[in-house]
């Protein structure tokens, strides 16, 4: 059908795609099939792999494997069939009252829509459950507790976190590596617009940018995992020779019904127990949800870096870094609510 | 019909009446339109709206009608909201001075039971004296009915047998009497429906849960389980029986 | 104001629109130990033999065993004045006793001792064997008592042991199947099968050309394809295929409540048919049907070329198929999802609901990014990609009707699928968002849910809104009544679906204020529905209604759908909906308003639309006959279920009781007959369906050749063959208005929001 029309011109479903001789997107792509057989497989062997927590059949490891490849090769297909765009074809709206709005953009704050109504949902039980279960503290302080039975009570991270300035440190840095990266990915779309510089010229600044705002969005997903599991040894004469445990380390677990703190021991010495599964998983979920996006930001990072480096951003196509661009400030943004939530109140 | 609600019968009969008269109206527009207005076959077809492909035809509305077929349903809407408000007071009483006044105190001497009655006959809302606590436990399947300390003649329970549901706990209450079901669960969610007494309410674990059970006529009737909670979630039954 | 600062008042707003639960969980009471009530100390004392003699290593069904349960050893001696208990319990069958040294605990079917039998170390019982093969598992605790109970040291200085017999069933049970070697096999058989149809048609295209060299790119063009009415003709199919599924397992159901106590299905598996019949009609058979007609619809009707994103779109549809796959995985590993299509916490996390749970989670999962992915390309196409002349007031109501289904959709669906994360990553990696005992809020879930659910009840119907609209007014030869007002009252349905979720948990435990609020608003409903019926009545008035097969759908839509409107008008009066909550009343609105509504609307859309996407005529003698059938036997199968639903009759049972005693309060003897003729007609209605797939069939193989525009419609769509070419259009075509204003002036949010979405130099540009 389409050789009528495009003459020589085979449209590929593997890509690349041939913008120039077949305005509009690809008529044929393997991409969908693939990616949702992944994403088919991935959750099937994930949920064959554990069950409440326990390791059920470690034998669909490699099919969970299994799923992440194909996972990894749709997104290949997808992005080798994009890799050739050159802003050739850029779709804008025809009919009033939007003429020539480019629909890329538009789509891409339609589906920030939904991403708040996301974050919404997951705001929405940690609030629930945050306003609704009585604070470990107060029922510390209340004294109606009993050495060796746990007491369900809310106990937020940022007690932990917020108690010392290094606990805090992974995720302030944090914080000033996703708002830098927000700056570097703007100034990566000034770069790419730029008429007045020649194109290796430009393409080196483009990767460059880009290649910094991949760094700082890995360096944002490596931190969380210092803070998260790993911990770091501190000099002696910053911390009284203590090193910085990781919430792993210290028991914020979201199986933990069994939780003690330092806090939590009165003058008799007695330890308070503390049932935080819920206030642990609130953490994680929302935290770990956020991480997520930026995992998939690093992902799409990749591809852009390299296609900067192969000299692929023009003024004509540099539209895609803007609408990445308003992902990633969204996910900036979210972070910047998930901050005080989670790490300081 | 089984159920022996007047508040129930009185709102049915209400809503009946007028989903009649909505329907009437509407199927007896529908059914006049189309046969009156039914196409010839061999004649030539008008076209009034400039209907052509390509074209946005003509307007063909009337503000007026539109206004009256928003008013006046509207109207309606209100009405029947104003009719089911009532009874929320009896679905829904405080404990405290509300249509079932305050918990019954035994050791008053002129303490003579709940005397409920229907306080109003237009809306069948029951008023009572005092009311009696009693304790229902829902878990995976079965019911447990707990008279507390109330004695034989006003709450009893024992386990009797119903044909497919096989043996099932009865709960036998006294006529005349109102009660209220401090209701939880020991797992997953359930709900006693009280099919005589139309009314039915959430037992869940981790959270108290209330019904009131105002007993105004005599006999057994079946308790059901409906909330879905798992395998035998059909047979989860009860037995209400009630005595003089 | 800049743009980030707006975006955040939008999450605050999306915040505080956002579902939040309002119950105080006030801690969790341990749940009972089912344990052993024996003497003296909480472990057994191995000094304590139990035996149980007479049993057999495997049974015979049904056959009667006497079992002799005795102990030797503890201080039990024949000198004291009791020897000693027992209690033996068993998992499957039923125990009786021959004397009265032991009698039957009701609660648990148990046996134990009498105070008659409390001087005994032996006691027989009588064990009936079951009639299905499961393994038996016997549990016998025994009490050795030293006789001091009467004196002051009570049960003191008494011992108990604990013993496990298992008993095999009569023919081998076999372990559960791995459920990965089920999902293997069935999709490799289901590739085999689709394979050799799709070859059996190619090849009957053109039996002489016939090679693999021609045959493989026709399968690849499918498989990949990202053109519109390609993928909206995949999710027909889908549809279709599904709603075979969806009626099947009706039917099963429907064998099953045929007569009282009837066993047909065991109750493990009518939980999961009903569970799996509401999952698979709303989300793969009713929503792809919808997103089909969508698909090849609103492009050609707004003269797009194709929708915004076409490789997103087929992204969309091949999650579909998959996650089908993952959602009835666990049925063919004996352990389908049977939590109801609202899964319900805790229920949904807990142990007893069956493994199939996850992956039908799973499998949820991925229709919400699914339908994700449609939301935002239909929003975007449908706001950005109109054709020249036609504003927002101009759009054909089918068009209208999908954007604001989409807009619905799309705003819910999030919600729902952060509360099946929570569930899954419950259920996988031990999270604790319903764990009770952790803390965990069940009524958190229904908010969730609901807070999606109730918009989605809308989201297929409003599409079938539109369809009625196009063709009441096609039918009838003029154009809608009241095109604004049908407007209006679409996006106020849209607006209303969202504070009236409440009302699905008016029986919850949740705060009475929120219940009483949502009564309210749920009133509200009804008035721009009832706008919209008495539109489409108008629109008929002094119009020439031309009786095709669609108008008859249509008609019959008005009929069954305003009494469904109707009966969902008893639910919001509280003192009636804890009576009817969970009973048929409410099976038998909702089937009104999903089949007498969305259905009858689709059926509707087949029969209009079809001539465009296959170029045939279809028949219209086999259209009426389809119509006449299914009216007639859908309303025989659902109008009874109202009586039945006031009578008592619960959903979700099984099985249910009738009673021939007048006085006993419970389901009368006419509501067995009634059961019976229901499913009769639902045979009938299920039957009905075939006429419609063998006219579709006979369509395509010898139907007439469809003109353009066959029955007069003013849309774009008509403007193109039948079927279209691609792309659609040789060149993108302008509206016209036959009123006489100017209609593509922008308003006032308009500008605003060209503003904040058009680069300035791409406004400079445009105006040169």
């Amino acid at each position: 059908m389409s050789d009528e029309h495009h003459g020589d011109h085979h449209p590929s479903a593997w890509g690349p795609h041939d913008w120039e001789h077949n305005p509009g997107p690809p008529h044929n792509s393997w991409a969908p099939l693939i990616l949702s057989m992944g994403f088919g497989t991935f959750l099937f062997s994930l949920a064959s792999i554990y069950n409440w927590g326990e390791l059920e059949n470690a034998s669909y490891i490699p099919l969970a494997l299994v799923g992440l490849a194909v996972i990894t090769a749709g997104l290949v297909v997808w992005w080798r069939q994009d890799a050739s765009f050159d802003g050739s074809y850029e779709p804008r709206a025809v009919g009033a009252p939007f003429k020539n709005i480019q629909i890329r953009k538009v789509a891409m704050w339609v589906f920030l829509m939904s991403e708040m109504m996301i974050f919404s949902s997951l705001f929405s039980t940690y609030m629930r459950y945050r306003l609704g279960l009585t604070p470990c503290q107060e029922v510390f302080d209340s004294g109606n507790w009993v050495e060796g039975t746990s007491v369900v009570c809310f106990e937020p991270a940022s007690h932990l976190i917020a108690s010392s300035w290094y606990h805090l440190a992974p995720g302030a840095i944090n914080t000033f590596a996703l708002i830098t990266s927000s700056f570097t990915i703007v100034m990566a779309l000034k770069t790419a617009k730029r008429t007045d510089l020649i194109s290796a010229e430009r393409s080196k600044l483009v990767t460059r940018y880009l290649g910094t705002t991949w760094l700082l969005a890995l360096l944002f997903i490596t931190l969380k995992m210092v803070e998260w599991f790993i911990g770091f040894p501190m000099p002696g004469f910053l911390n009284d020779g203590h090193a910085i445990q990781s919430l792993y380390e210290e028991g914020y677990l979201i199986n933990n019904d069994a939780y003690q703190n330092h806090h939590y021991v009165d003058a008799a010495g007695a330890h308070m127990m503390a049932d935080i599964q819920v206030s642990a998983t609130t953490f994680y979920v929302t935290t770990g949800t956020h991480g997520v996006h930026v995992f998939a930001g690093v992902i799409g990072l990749t591809y852009m870096t390299y296609k900067a480096h192969t000299g692929g951003y023009t003024p004509d196509n540099a539209a895609s870094i803007e609408y990445f661009g308003l992902y990633w400030h969204f996910v900036d943004l979210v972070w910047v609510l998930v901050f005080p939530f989670f790490y300081l109140y | 019909m089984s159920v022996e609600s007047v508040l129930f019968d009185i709102l049915w009969d209400e809503f009946v009446l007028w989903s009649a008269f909505v329907a009437a109206i509407t199927f007896g527009w529908l059914y006049h339109h189309s046969f009156w207005y039914r196409s010839d076959e061999d004649g030539e077809l008008p076209n009034r709206d400039g209907i052509r492909v390509g074209f946005f035809p003509k307007h063909n509305d009337d503000i007026r009608l539109e206004v009256t077929w928003t008013v006046l349903p509207f109207l309606l809407i209100v009405y029947l909201t104003y009719i089911s408000w009532a009874p929320l007071d009896a679905t829904w009483t405080s404990t405290e001075n509300g249509n079932h006044n305050a918990e019954c105190d035994y050791d008053n001497p002129g303490y003579d039971g709940s005397n409920n009655r229907i306080a109003d006959m237009e809306t069948g809302i029951i008023e009572s004296d005092c009311y009696h606590i009693i304790e229902i436990t829902g878990q995976q399947w079965s019911w447990i009915f707990d008279c507390r300390d109330l004695g034989p003649d006003l709450c009893e329970t024992d386990f009797t047998t119903a044909e497919v549901y096989g043996t099932v706990p009865r709960l036998m209450l006294k006529e005349g009497e109102t009660y209220l079901a401090v209701m939880e669960s020991n797992d997953v969610t359930h709900a006693p429906w009280f099919l005589e007494l139309a009314t039915k309410e959430d037992v869940l674990p981790g959270q108290q849960t209330a019904l009131w059970l105002p007993i105004t006529e005599g006999g057994d009737s079946i308790i059901l389980c409906a909330e879905y909670c798992g395998d035998a979630h059909s047979v989860m039954a009860g037995i209400l029986s009630v005595h003089k | 104001m800049s743009r980030a600062a707006l975006a955040i008042l939008v999450v605050l707003a999306a915040m505080l629109a956002a579902p939040s639960a309002t119950s105080v969980p006030s801690g969790v009471e341990n749940v009972s130990q089912s344990g052993c009530g024996c003497h003296s100390g909480d472990n057994p004392n191995p000094s304590v033999t139990p035996s149980i003699e007479g049993l057999p290593e495997t049974y015979n069904y049904s056959q009667t065993y006497e079992l002799t349960v005795s102990f030797t050893g503890g201080p039990s001696d024949s000198s004291n004045i009791n020897q000693g208990g027992f209690n033996l319990w068993v998992s499957d069958g039923e125990l009786t006793v021959s004397d009265g040294t032991a009698q039957v605990n009701a609660l648990d079917g148990s046996v134990t001792h009498t105070e008659a039998g409390n001087d005994q170390t032996s006691w027989v019982v009588i064990w009936t064997a079951p009639t299905t093969d499961r393994n038996v598992e016997f549990i016998l605790h025994t009490n050795s008592v030293n006789g001091n109970a009467g004196g002051s040291e009570g049960s003191s200085g008494d011992m108990w042991n604990r013993l496990t017999v298992e008993v095999s069933a009569p023919v081998e049970v076999q372990e559960p199947v791995n459920p990965f070697v089920v999902l293997s096999v069935l999709i490799i058989v289901t590739a085999v099968l689709l394979a050799i149809t799709l070859a059996y048609v190619f090849y009957r295209v053109s039996p002489d050309s016939f090679d693999w060299d021609t045959f493989a790119p026709w399968i690849a063009e499918w498989l990949t394809s990202t053109d519109h009415k390609r993928v909206g003709t995949l999710y027909f199919v889908q549809g279709l295929f599904f709603l075979v599924v969806g009626g099947i397992m009706a039917l099963m159901i429907r064998i099953q409540l045929s007569v009282p106590g009837n066993d047909f299905l065991t109750q493990e598996q009518y939980n999961q048919f009903f569970t799996l019949h509401g999952t698979v009609m709303i989300f793969l058979a009713a929503m792809p049907l919808i997103a089909g007609f969508a698909n090849w619809i609103v492009p050609l009707q707004i003269g797009a070329p194709d929708l915004a994103l076409p490789r997103l779109n087929a992204m969309s549809f091949w999650l579909q198929p998959v996650s089908a796959i993952l959602i009835l995985t666990g049925i063919f590993s004996g352990g389908g999802a049977d939590t109801g299509w609202t899964g319900y916490a805790p229920y949904v996390v807990s142990e007893t609901a069956h493994v199939g749970t996850t992956m039908w989670i799973a499998g949820q999962i991925m229709l919400v990014a699914s339908s994700t992915l449609t939301g935002i390309n239909f929003l975007t196409t449908i706001a950005v990609m109109r054709a020249p002349g036609m504003g927002w007031m101009q759009m054909p109501l089918f068009t209208w009707s999908i954007f604001v289904a989409n807009l619905m959709l799309f705003l819910s669906i999030p919600a729902w699928g952060v509360g099946l994360i929570q569930v899954y990553l419950d259920r996988v990696i031990g999270t604790a968002f319903y764990d009770v005992a952790a803390g965990g809020d069940p009524l958190l879930w229904s908010h969730l849910f609901w807070y999606f659910g109730h918009p989605e009840v809308y989201v297929v119907i409003v599409p079938a809104f539109g369809v009625i609209s196009e063709v009441i007014a096609t039918s009838s030869r003029r154009s809608v009544f009241g095109y604004r007002s049908m407007v209006y009252a679409m996006a106020g349905i849209g607006l209303v679906s969202f504070i009236v979720y409440g009302h699905h948990m008016f029986t919850s435990g949740m705060d009475p204020t929120l219940r009483f609020i949502t009564m309210l608003t749920t009133m509200l409903v009804a008035v721009p529905t009832g706008i919209k019926i008495f539109n489409w009545l108008k629109t008929m008035h002094g119009g020439t209604l031309v009786y095709r097969t669609h108008t008859l759908w249509a008609l019959g839509f008005l009929v069954t759908f305003t009494l469904g409107g109707i009966s969902g008008m008893y639910f919001p009066s509280i003192a009636m909906d804890v009576h009817l909550h969970e009973s048929y009343f409410v099976i038998a609105h909702f089937h009104y308003v999903l089949v007498g509504g969305t259905l009858f609307g689709f059926f509707a859309a087949i029969y209009y639309w079809f001539p465009k996407m296959s170029g045939r005529m279809m028949s219209e003698k086999l259209g009426t006959l389809h119509f006449l059938v299914a009216f007639v036997s859908y309303n025989a199968a659902f109008w009874p279920m109202h009586r039945l639903g006031v009578w008592g009759m619960a959903r979700r049972h099984h099985t249910y009781f009738v009673t021939t005693d007048e006085a006993l309060g419970a389901l009368p003897m006419e509501a067995a007959g009634w059961n019976m003729f229901i499913t009769v007609s639902a045979f009938i209605f299920a039957a009905s369906t075939l006429i419609l797939v063998v006219n579709m069939i006979n369509t395509v193989i010898r139907g007439e050749d469809a003109p353009p525009d066959p029955w007069g419609g003013w849309s774009f769509e008509w403007m193109v063959a039948s079927p279209p070419p691609t792309p659609s259009f040789s060149e993108i075509p302008t509206l016209m208005d036959a009123n006489e204003h100017i209609a593509n002036e922008p308003g006032a949010i308009a500008r605003w929001f060209s503003r904040l979405m058009v680069a300035e130099e791409d406004i400079e540009e445009a105006m040169h």
